[in-house]
C-alpha cells in the first residue's frame, strides 16, 4: 500500500510542479488572477485524467523491463508476492518525487515524466542489472529509453519553440496597426482559452502515468487482475491528486517560466499557449512521448525569440536546459541510493518503511527550505530581478 | 538506430501540424482580432480618426467561431479517440466513428 501512497504523491507533485507549463503565461499577463488561474487548471486537470480512457499500464514498458507485454509483471518479479517488484517501483517512484521537489525548490520547470522514468530506471539498474533497462526498443517503432524520453527531450521544445515562433511572428504581423489596449483584451480571452487546453491535454498524459504504476503495483501484489482496465479508484484518486497539485500551484516555477524566461505579453502567452497544447495533443496522438514542461518552455522561448524588441534571458534558459539534461540520471541515482537502502535493511517491510520514512523526511525539509522564501500567489508576478547584467540573482535566490 | 529515423518521421508531422493548429489559428484569431477593431474604427486603432466599418465586426465574429470550430473538433477528436472512436470527415461535415 506504500506503494500506492508514494505514486498518488508523486502524482501530486507532478500537479504543483507542471501547473506551470500551462498558467505561468496567463498569470503573467495577468488575463486571470493567480488564484483563478490555478483553480482553472486543477478542474481541467481533474477532467483530464478522467476523459482519456486508454489504458495506460504498459507506461513502464517503454523504459523498464518488470512488465510482460500484456501488461502482467513478469513472473520471475512476483515470485515472492510481487515484493520485488513492488520495491522497485517504490524506490523509483520516491527518486521521482525526490528530485521533483528539489527542481520545484530552485523554480526550475523540469520534466517529471523524465522525473518518473529516471526514478524507475534508476530502481531497476540496482535492483536487476543493466539488463533491466529497455534502452533501445527492439527496433521496430519508436521505443526504449533513447526513442521514448532522450529523442522527444531533445526534438520537442525545438518544434515547440518553432511553432510559437512563427505564431507570434505572424500574430504581430497582423494587428499592426490596433491599439495595443484593444489587441491586450482580446489576446486575453484567447490565452485563456489556450491555456486550458494545455492544462486539460496534461491531464489526459500525466495522470495515466501514475495510474499505470498504480495498476502495475495492484496486480504485482495480487490485487488486481484485469489488465485492461484501471480499478475505478485509482483513477478518481490519481485524478483528484493532479488536480490538487495543480491547485496548490507551484508558484516557483510559474515564476520563473512566466515572468523569468521572456517579458510576456498577451499575444506571445496566446502564441506560446496555443504552440504548446497543439504540439502536446498532435504528438502524444502519434505516440510521440514528451514532456509537457519541455514543450511549455520551448513555446515561451519562441515568442521571445517571434517578437521583435523582446528580451530572451538566455542565462535562465540555460539553466533550465542543464536541469534538463540532469533530471533523468539524477532521479535514477536517487532511486538507484534508496533501492539499495532498502535492499541493506533486508528490501522486505522494513526496507519499504525506510525508503518511505527517507522520503518523507526529504520533502519535509524541502518544504522548511522552501518556507524560508515563499512565492506565492502574491508576489508571484514581482519584477525578475536579476535581468541587469550586473546582478547575479538566480532563480535559486527566489 | 532506428529510433532517430522514427523519432524525426514523428517530429516532422508533429511539426507540420503544430505550424497548422498552433500558429495558424492563432493568426486566424489575430485577423479576427484585427477586423474586429477595424469594424469598431476610433479607439480601437492607432490611427484614431478612422471610422467604423461594419462589416469588419462581421468578420471579425465569423474569424473567432472558425477558430472555437476548431478547438472542439479537436478536443472531439481526442475524447473520441479516448474512447475507441473517431472523428470521419468523409460526410463533409465531422461525425463520430467507430475506430477500425
Amino acid at each position: 500500500m506504500l506503494v500506492v501512497v508514494t505514486a498518488l504523491a508523486f502524482d501530486f507533485t507532478n500537479g504543483f510542479h507542471d501547473t506551470a507549463n500551462a498558467m505561468a503565461t496567463s498569470i503573467a499577463t495577468k488575463a486571470l488572477q493567480p488564484k483563478t488561474a490555478v483553480a482553472l487548471s486543477g478542474i481541467l486537470n481533474l477532467i483530464g485524467a478522467f476523459l482519456s480512457v486508454e489504458v495506460a499500464l504498459t507506461v513502464t514498458n517503454a523504459v523498464v523491463k518488470i512488465q510482460n507485454k500484456d501488461g502482467t509483471p513478469k513472473d520471475a518479479l512476483t515470485a515472492d508476492g510481487g515484493q520485488a517488484l513492488l520495491f522497485i517501483v517504490l524506490a523509483g517512484l520516491a527518486g521521482g518525487i525526490i528530485w521533483n521537489l528539489l527542481t520545484w525548490l530552485l523554480g526550475l520547470p523540469s520534466s517529471s515524466s523524465h522525473a518518473l522514468f529516471g526514478g524507475l530506471i534508476g530502481a531497476t539498474i540496482a535492483g536487476l542489472g543493466f539488463s533491466g533497462v529497455n534502452w533501445n526498443g527492439d527496433g521496430s517503432k519508436l521505443d526504449g529509453v533513447v526513442g521514448k524520453v532522450i529523442l522527444p527531450a531533445l526534438l520537442s521544445p525545438v518544434i515547440a519553440c518553432l511553432i510559437a515562433a512563427a505564431g507570434t511572428w505572424l500574430i504581430y504581423a497582423v494587428v499592426r496597426g490596433v491599439a495595443e489596449r484593444y489587441t491586450n483584451t482580446g489576446f486575453r480571452w484567447g490565452q485563456i482559452g489556450s491555456a486550458s487546453l494545455v492544462s486539460l491535454a496534461h491531464g489526459t498524459n500525466d495522470a495515466q502515468k501514475t495510474m499505470g504504476v498504480i495498476t502495475l503495483a495492484l496486480i504485482a501484489s495480487g490485487h488486481w487482475t484485469d489488465t485492461e482496465n484501471i480499478p475505478f479508484w485509482v483513477k478518481a484518486c490519481c485524478a483528484l491528486a493532479i488536480a490538487l497539485g495543480t491547485y496548490l500551484g507551484g508558484w516557483r516555477i510559474i515564476r520563473t517560466l512566466g515572468k523569468g524566461l521572456v517579458e510576456i505579453a498577451p499575444p506571445q502567452g496566446m502564441a506560446a499557449e496555443s504552440a504548446s497544447a497543439a504540439v502536446i495533443l498532435t504528438s502524444s496522438h502519434l505516440g510521440f512521448a514528451l514532456s509537457t514542461t519541455h514543450v511549455a518552455t520551448g513555446s515561451i522561448l519562441g515568442t521571445g525569440i517571434g517578437k521583435r524588441g523582446a528580451e530572451v534571458r538566455w542565462k535562465v534558459a540555460g539553466r533550465m536546459v542543464t536541469a534538463w539534461i540532469i533530471t533523468l540520471p539524477s532521479a535514477a541515482i536517487v532511486g538507484a541510493l534508496l533501492w539499495y537502502i532498502g535492499d541493506v535493511l533486508g528490501g522486505g517491510l522494513i526496507g519499504a518503511i525506510v525508503v518511505f520514512a527517507l522520503l518523507v523526511a526529504a520533502a519535509g525539509y524541502m518544504y522548511f527550505r522552501s518556507r524560508q522564501k515563499p512565492v506565492h500567489a502574491g508576489n508571484v508576478n514581482d519584477e525578475w530581478e536579476g535581468s541587469a547584467p550586473s546582478a547575479d540573482r538566480t532563480p535559486e535566490t527566489v | 538506430m532506428n529510433n532517430v529515423t522514427f523519432a524525426f518521421e514523428a517530429a516532422w508531422k508533429v511539426l507540420l501540424i503544430g505550424l497548422v493548429l498552433g500558429a495558424g489559428l492563432p493568426t486566424l484569431f489575430a485577423f479576427g482580432i484585427r477586423t474586429m477593431a477595424w469594424g469598431q474604427g476610433g479607439s480601437a486603432e492607432v490611427d484614431t480618426a478612422s471610422a467604423p466599418h461594419p462589416v469588419g465586426r462581421v468578420i471579425g465574429i465569423l474569424c473567432f467561431a472558425l477558430v472555437l470550430l476548431a478547438v472542439f473538433l479537436g478536443i472531439t477528436y481526442i475524447v473520441a479517440y479516448g474512447f475507441g472512436k473517431e472523428l470521419s470527415f468523409e460526410h463533409v461535415y465531422p461525425t463520430i466513428q467507430n475506430k477500425d
